[in-house]
């Protein structure tokens, strides 16, 4: 009997030094607890044994019993699980989820911006007609400035004279004149929407885009004002860091005028062959300036008393240049492959 | 526009560097573009806003580089001769709105040769082509004091010169010899046989200024700006000389030019001076005044600028600036500033050279939030759902073909008078051709998880002339779902918006099959449906497409603030029935009867659907889970079976439906 046992434990030695899959333990398992296990044979024999040898065999034998459970035991916890390991190389499960078009994302983002320093959104509409997108602004018939703002015109019977023709809006600034003949100052708005300009289409051309027209009017608004509102615009939107820049321009609607610029946030002005900035260290992203007091005058609002500012930009502009877009078309292709990386 | 460093060293003394020159030049206004070194000068591209026509001169780009250098420029002006006066001929100007002041200077016996190095180098490297020494005169001249002018051979010139709108069809020959045709809306300068010069735009090859010509006759005038617009506009040029007409070019400095003109052709070109011509309205130059208050520029801008600094800054620009009591200036703005009128302006001129850099940023108190746009956030809520729905939302073009519009069945679209292409000449009442355009894409590049959604606008005729507003499509193609995702993704709209109050009504659609309009409060508020084969095919879609267009304005004003409905603690307990349909039924056949009494019914659901052979002909038969609950207390089995049981019958007694 002793010699059994011993040979039973050297097995189980050399087995346990072997068995390394969940299977191979199982295999052990049977092998030395099963009903057939050897152990269970030795066991059979214990009534058999005298006296003496009856209490000692039994008791060596669960000792022994108890033994290889908690080898199996210690074992099965160095392999990990007992349960089925698996390839985690595999591809993970693809997700068919919704998107938001990059254009409403960034649309919105950029009103929020305004929102929370008090602006309210308002959107004006989309046909519009040549006083409200031009002369009310302070932009005459027939002069180069209004080279800037190639038109649609629409096929709808004219109502009045001064309404003039009616037209596709170039732009999102007729919403000042709109919201300006209903809403007594103060006010501040910020007016999203689609705009439209006869120009080809290419890379960076689209015959509709997206802006973004802010205003604000009271008694006391200056420029510091608008810069500080933009500033304030341009670290959100972009980084906290940026820098701005205003550049005098002319605009009609404005007076005085800037055009303004970021400090590039890909190379923070330092690197001479940026992608982005070509060097300058300076990106244009809008134009601004003070509402003109004639627009204020055509908008019935007293320029004596009142002061504005005003802002407008473009969306897919910001958008190309915060998420390194390189062309305008694929806002409009709408490609699933495009779509769902936002 | 494009000038040189060397031409502004005529006007001032530059001792800085050229990038500090550009830079400068950039923040007060005058963006330059690009600049590169050309021999021993330097050239800058500068954009030239439209209002700033002074800075179409090297005179007004000086003036405005000393501002910002905080210097004054040196202008010499020219011996301005008048005598003798042109006995010869006479000038006729047809109407002093097109053209208000026209002068001639007749020099005889000249000799046209090529320009010396200098005047070569000044043209040149201001984008002008060198031709010959005496078009190149004219040519320094217009760059310097910015007054375009323009010199013929005189012997070509045939009897008087008129300044007069041309005939419908009369032939010009332009110096860039194409010809074109002219209408009434060209300005022009004839003779008595021809015409010699398209005004303000380009001259005529027939009186063009050679190598063999003897005696020139010098034109400098002012013409109206619109006039010359549309006149150049209708011949298709766009011309130094015009591109400075259309935005106005100062009368003070017609005299200098000409006269500088006429100098140097005299002292280059040999030659005697043989007679002035004046015609119509004398040149009145006046200054305007204007008040300044140091206390009103100063809450405009949110800055202090210091007395000293304003009064500097505009006498550099060639304002005259006097003390006016206390805190106040008198300005006196000089004639050239055509474009300097209102006290913003001033305030414009201040802060741009004060440096705009130089404002430190404030934040508004934004006084009162105006109300709500509604619809703006109405918007963004259900785009948001739908997003959380699984659809990806698109933006197509808002215009049309009026062709593919028709083959929808819409006839009186509005559409553009100046269209770029025929594929978007009308603006669209239906969103479902953007849709196509959309899914056809992504159909020929293979790709998957066409579930999408639009929110724009449409627009129609109506008896107010036009509508515009805003619309919902939902579009997905056969593999990502059906019409059943489209009428779930509704009903999820419908549900997250709370309204309740809405029914369905079969329909059919143009372009549809198998259509479902809605109504909300009675009110329609869109249509659900399958794009025919017939459409589909017209537009190359190879997919069915299931499409839904919702009314925004409807689903907005329809929309109920969202309660809490309270959740049950029993159980709920489920029975299933097992019924054939006789095709002529409908599934809402089915769900009037039970709901005929609605005791504790909580949900159902179809678990299962089934057409075989043991089917009676003309049945189709489907498995629907009945779950019933209360909010007070567990259900008991048997009462659960009376009320199904009751169901059963109900539905046994109905004609057209077989309980299996």
């Amino acid at each position: 009997m002793d010699a059994e046992v011993r040979r039973l434990e050297e097995e189980l030695q050399a087995d346990l030094q072997k068995a390394n899959t969940a299977e191979d333990i199982e295999a052990l398992r049977v092998k030395y607890l099963g009903r057939k296990a050897v152990i269970n044979q030795l066991f059979a024999k214990v009534p058999s044994l005298s006296g003496e040898e009856k209490g000692k065999w039994g008791k060596n034998l669960n000792l022994l019993k108890n033994k290889i459970t908690s080898a199996i035991e210690e074992k099965i916890k160095g392999l990990g699980s007992a349960e089925d390991k698996i390839d985690l190389s595999f591809p993970a499960k693809k997700f068919d989820k919704g998107s938001t078009h990059i254009v409403s994302v960034v649309s919105q983002e950029i009103c929020s911006v305004f929102e929370k320093l008090g602006f309210t959104v308002v959107e004006g509409t989309e046909i519009e007609n040549e006083w409200h997108n031009f002369s009310a602004l302070n932009i005459p018939l027939d002069h180069p400035s209004r080279d800037a703002f190639d038109t649609f015109y629409l096929d709808i019977p004219q109502k009045n004279a001064q309404n003039g023709k009616f037209l596709l809006r170039s732009h999102t600034s007729p919403s000042q004149a709109r919201v300006m003949n209903i809403i007594k100052p103060p006010l501040a708005v910020v007016s999203p929407g689609r705009v439209y300009r006869p120009d080809q289409v290419d890379a960076s051309h689209s015959f509709m885009f997206h802006q973004v027209e802010g205003f604000a009017i009271s008694e006391d608004i200056n420029f510091a004002q608008l810069k500080g509102v933009l500033l304030n615009f341009v670290r959100l939107f972009f980084a906290p860091d940026t820098d701005l820049r205003f550049r005098p321009h002319f605009f009609p609607f404005t007076e005085p005028s800037a055009e303004v610029d970021i400090s590039c946030f890909i190379c923070k002005g330092k690197k001479e062959k940026c992608s982005l900035c070509k060097g300058k260290g300076w990106i244009e992203i809008l134009g601004c300036g003070m509402i003109h007091p004639k627009v204020l005058k055509n908008c019935n609002i007293d320029p004596k008393k009142y002061r504005g500012f005003a802002f407008g930009m473009g969306v897919e502009r910001p958008a190309m240049l915060k998420y390194g877009i390189n062309d305008i078309r694929l806002f409009y292709e709408n490609d699933v492959k495009f779509l769902e990386q936002f | 526009m494009r000038f040189s460093l060397n031409f502004l060293k005529e006007f001032l003394k530059v001792d800085i560097k050229t990038d500090k020159l550009v830079s400068l030049l950039t923040m007060a206004g005058l963006e330059v573009e690009h600049f590169e070194a050309v021999g021993s000068d330097w050239v800058f591209d500068v954009e030239i806003t439209s209002n700033r026509y002074d800075w179409l001169s090297i005179l007004g780009i000086a003036r405005e580089a000393a501002a910002s250098l905080g210097k004054e420029i040196e202008v010499k002006y020219p011996k301005v001769t008048k005598t003798p006066l042109l006995k010869t001929r006479t000038i006729k100007i047809e109407s002093l709105k097109d053209c208000p002041t026209y002068v001639a200077r007749v020099i005889r016996g000249i000799k046209v040769s090529p320009s010396d190095t200098t005047l070569k180098e000044r043209v040149v490297n201001c984008n002008i082509n060198a031709i010959n020494n005496v078009v190149d005169i004219t040519n320094y001249c217009m760059l310097k004091w910015g007054n375009p002018l323009h010199a013929f051979d005189e012997d070509k010139i045939e009897g008087d010169i008129y300044i007069r709108r041309a005939r419908q069809g009369e032939k010009f020959i332009g110096i860039d010899e194409k010809e074109r045709e002219l209408c009434p809306e060209n300005l022009v300068i004839a003779d008595d046989k021809k015409v010699i010069a398209l005004a303000g735009v380009m001259g005529a090859k027939n009186t063009e200024v050679t190598e063999s010509t003897k005696h020139i006759l010098l034109e400098a005038a002012i013409f109206s700006p619109i006039v010359v617009r549309h006149s150049r506009r209708a011949a298709g040029l766009d011309t130094d000389s015009s591109y400075r007409f259309e935005r106005q070019v100062f009368a003070g400095y017609l005299e200098y030019a000409s006269s500088e003109a006429a100098n140097l052709i005299l002292e280059k070109c040999k030659g005697a001076f043989y007679g002035y011509a004046f015609s119509g309205k004398a040149i009145l130059i006046k200054d305007k005044n204007l008040t300044l208050k140091l206390k009103e520029l100063n809450e405009y801008l949110g800055i202090e600028v210091p007395k000293s600094k304003v009064k500097g800054i505009l006498s550099s620009l060639g304002f005259k600036v006097k003390e006016s009591g206390k805190g106040a200036l008198s300005i006196s703005i000089p004639a050239f500033r055509l474009d300097v009128n209102e006290l913003v302006d001033i305030y414009e001129e201040i802060s741009r050279i004060y440096g705009y850099d130089k404002i430190e940023p404030q934040i508004p108190q934004i006084a009162r939030p105006l109300a709500k746009n509604e619809i703006y956030d109405f918007k963004n809520k259900i785009r948001n759902y739908l997003v959380q729905l699984g659809l990806k939302e698109i933006i197509t073009y808002s215009m049309e073909s009026d062709e593919a519009l028709k083959a929808l069945g819409y006839d009186n679209v509005i559409k553009i008078v100046n269209p770029l292409r025929k594929q978007e000449n009308a603006l669209r009442p239906t969103l479902l051709l953007g849709m196509i355009e959309a899914i056809t894409y992504n159909l020929n590049r293979m790709r998957q998880g066409m579930r999408f959604f639009e929110l724009a606008n449409v627009y129609g005729r109506d008896k107010d002339g036009f509508c515009e507003s805003p619309a919902l499509s939902i579009g997905v193609a056969e593999e990502e779902g059906g019409f059943f995702y489209v009428k779930g993704a509704l009903l999820e709209l419908l549900k997250n918006s709370n309204i309740t109050e809405f029914s369905f009504e079969e329909k059919s659609l143009v372009s549809f099959t198998n259509a479902l309009e809605l109504f909300i409060n009675n009110k329609y508020a869109g249509f659900i449906g399958k794009l025919d084969n017939e459409t589909a095919d017209k537009f190359n879609l190879k997919k069915d497409l299931f499409f839904a267009q919702l009314d925004v304005n409807i689903l907005q004003s329809e929309s109920k603030f969202k309660v809490y409905s309270p959740i049950s603690q029993y159980p709920a307990i489920w029975r299933d029935i097992s019924i054939a349909l006789h095709k002529n039924k409908k599934f809402s056949d089915v769900l009037k009867v039970i709901n005929e009494k609605k005791e504790f019914i909580s949900d159902y659901q179809i678990v299962d659907t089934y057409k075989g052979k043991d089917l009676p002909e003309d049945f189709a038969a489907f498995s629907l889970r009945i779950f019933y609950q209360s909010a007070e207390r567990t259900l008991l089995s048997e009462e659960v079976d009376k009320i199904h049981n009751d169901i059963r019958k109900r539905l046994e007694q109905t004609e057209g439906i077989k309980l299996r």
